[in-house]
């Protein structure tokens, strides 16, 4: 479904409630009875495009259009990606680790086992914010730059010398494999668990509840990547393209 | 995913490229993890990282870049190219495939064309100590202990083909591809102790 200004919030909800924590992001909260999503985002003084965008991506994996790519800057897509990345690293992965803590407390027997499984998501947790760290430290202030020196006519000359010594085309590869851990850890859960002491429903119902996190924090990832990949990224070497050009 | 067999679609037309993902969608252990309408930058590398046992390619989507294109993937050894061909495409296209699909088959026989070249298999189940073999257990060992190929390859008197050869297999039937991951797996199955880590 193709999801338009002119839609109901609600009705995009019911239809995908998995758009929550996206429009949350936005500092929209439910609540929002039949107002149309033009009209929440004039109240909020949102950018409809921006957030059409987003919402489209985020629920079509096929959604790709730039048709509102004129009408919201860089810096309001960094803006994005920062509290996204601030949600997973402080409110997911935190989550997940809670309940990996939960199974090791409530099974004798599997305690060491779980503990494992701690220290490995740990180590997950570690990759992903240093990723984090070095999209936000040195991927994001560049692109800004480049922003800026636009912006700012008469600054381009500066950037041009770093742009052949970074560009974002880089961007796309070292936007690599953090993934594979997190598919590891399915599979350890899933297949490999050894089954001491972990018949009991409780065990089971928050095995559940930790796998269910997983796939969704491997999911909103995903989602966020192609975020990056196809918002951030074509941006960026529109602007690259015309530094060169002026050259 | 150890089991399943990953199908990239390259297909310019829209609905060609949703039919085809629609009907696989619906065989067992048959997925597409990756479509491209053929222009994409660096497709080849693209394709490559989703790692396909089968591709399958419209020459139409590729143009002039296909002959080429292919022998690239071919390259590959690994993985097996299909081509989705009209009725009347002309030999010398035809021939660059080994096995094709017709675009005006029936559901049904598509389906089962798609089965059949999947090649899909069902694994042994081997009984008891899990899937890996003794050798692979020796060597799974030897990984977790943080040893290099090279090294493992020395210790047990092996050339370091075979034991790469060993590694690839042990990801593949475990599903687990990192090596933190191989190690909480092996101490999970007493295959080794937390004394043992190097």
């Amino acid at each position: 479904m193709l999801i338009i200004g002119k839609m109901k919030l609600a009705d995009v909800i019911h239809h995908d409630y998995n758009l929550v924590p996206v429009i949350n992001r936005f500092g929209i909260s439910l609540g929002f009875g039949d107002s149309t999503i033009e009209e929440i985002c004039t109240n909020k003084n949102i950018n409809t495009g921006f957030l059409l965008t987003i919402l489209n991506t985020f629920h079509d994996k096929q959604y790709f259009s730039q048709e509102y790519f004129k009408s919201f800057s860089t810096e309001t897509i960094i803006k994005y990606l920062r509290k996204a990345h601030a949600y997973y690293l402080e409110k997911k992965i935190p989550e997940i680790k809670q309940l990996i803590n939960q199974l090791g407390e409530m099974s004798e027997g599997n305690k060491k086992t779980i503990k494992l499984i701690a220290d490995f998501f740990d180590e997950y947790a570690a990759e992903f914010s240093k990723h984090v760290e070095r999209e936000e430290k040195v991927v994001y202030p560049y692109v800004l730059r480049l922003e800026n020196s636009i912006l700012d006519k008469n600054n381009t000359d500066e950037m041009s010398p770093e742009i052949g010594d970074y560009s974002i085309s880089n961007y796309e590869e070292s936007h690599e494999d953090v993934e594979e851990k997190l598919l590891d850890l399915k599979n350890l859960l899933i297949k490999y668990l050894p089954p001491i002491d972990n018949s009991s429903d409780l065990f089971q119902e928050t095995s559940y509840l930790l796998l269910r996190e997983i796939f969704v924090l491997e999911k909103e990832l995903n989602e966020h990547s192609r975020i990056e990949d196809l918002i951030l990224v074509p941006k960026v070497e529109e602007m690259e393209k015309l530094i060169k050009n002026q050259e | 995913m150890a089991g399943v067999v990953n199908i990239v679609l390259v297909e310019s037309v829209f609905l060609l490229r949703s039919g085809i993902e629609s009907l696989v969608n619906e065989l067992p252990g048959i997925i597409i993890n990756g479509t491209f309408e053929g222009n994409e930058k660096n497709l080849l590398e693209k394709i490559k990282k989703q790692k396909p046992q089968i591709v399958i390619i419209d020459p139409d989507s590729l143009g002039n870049d296909f002959v080429m294109f292919t022998n690239r993937l071919q390259e590959d050894q690994d993985i097996k190219i299909i081509g989705l061909l009209k009725q009347d495409c002309p030999d010398n296209v035809k021939s660059r495939f080994s096995q094709f699909l017709y675009i005006s088959d029936s559901k049904h026989k598509l389906q089962e064309q798609i089965q059949n070249l999947s090649g899909k298999k069902t694994e042994k189940h081997e009984n008891g100590k899990g899937p890996l073999s003794k050798r692979e257990i020796i060597v799974l060992t030897e990984v977790v202990k943080g040893l290099t190929n090279q090294e493992i390859a020395d210790k047990l008197f092996l050339s370091i083909h075979t034991v790469m050869t060993h590694r690839k297999n042990i990801v593949k039937k475990l599903g687990i591809k990192t090596v933190s991951g191989l190690m909480v797996y092996a101490i999970m199955n007493n295959i080794v102790e937390i004394g043992e880590m190097g």
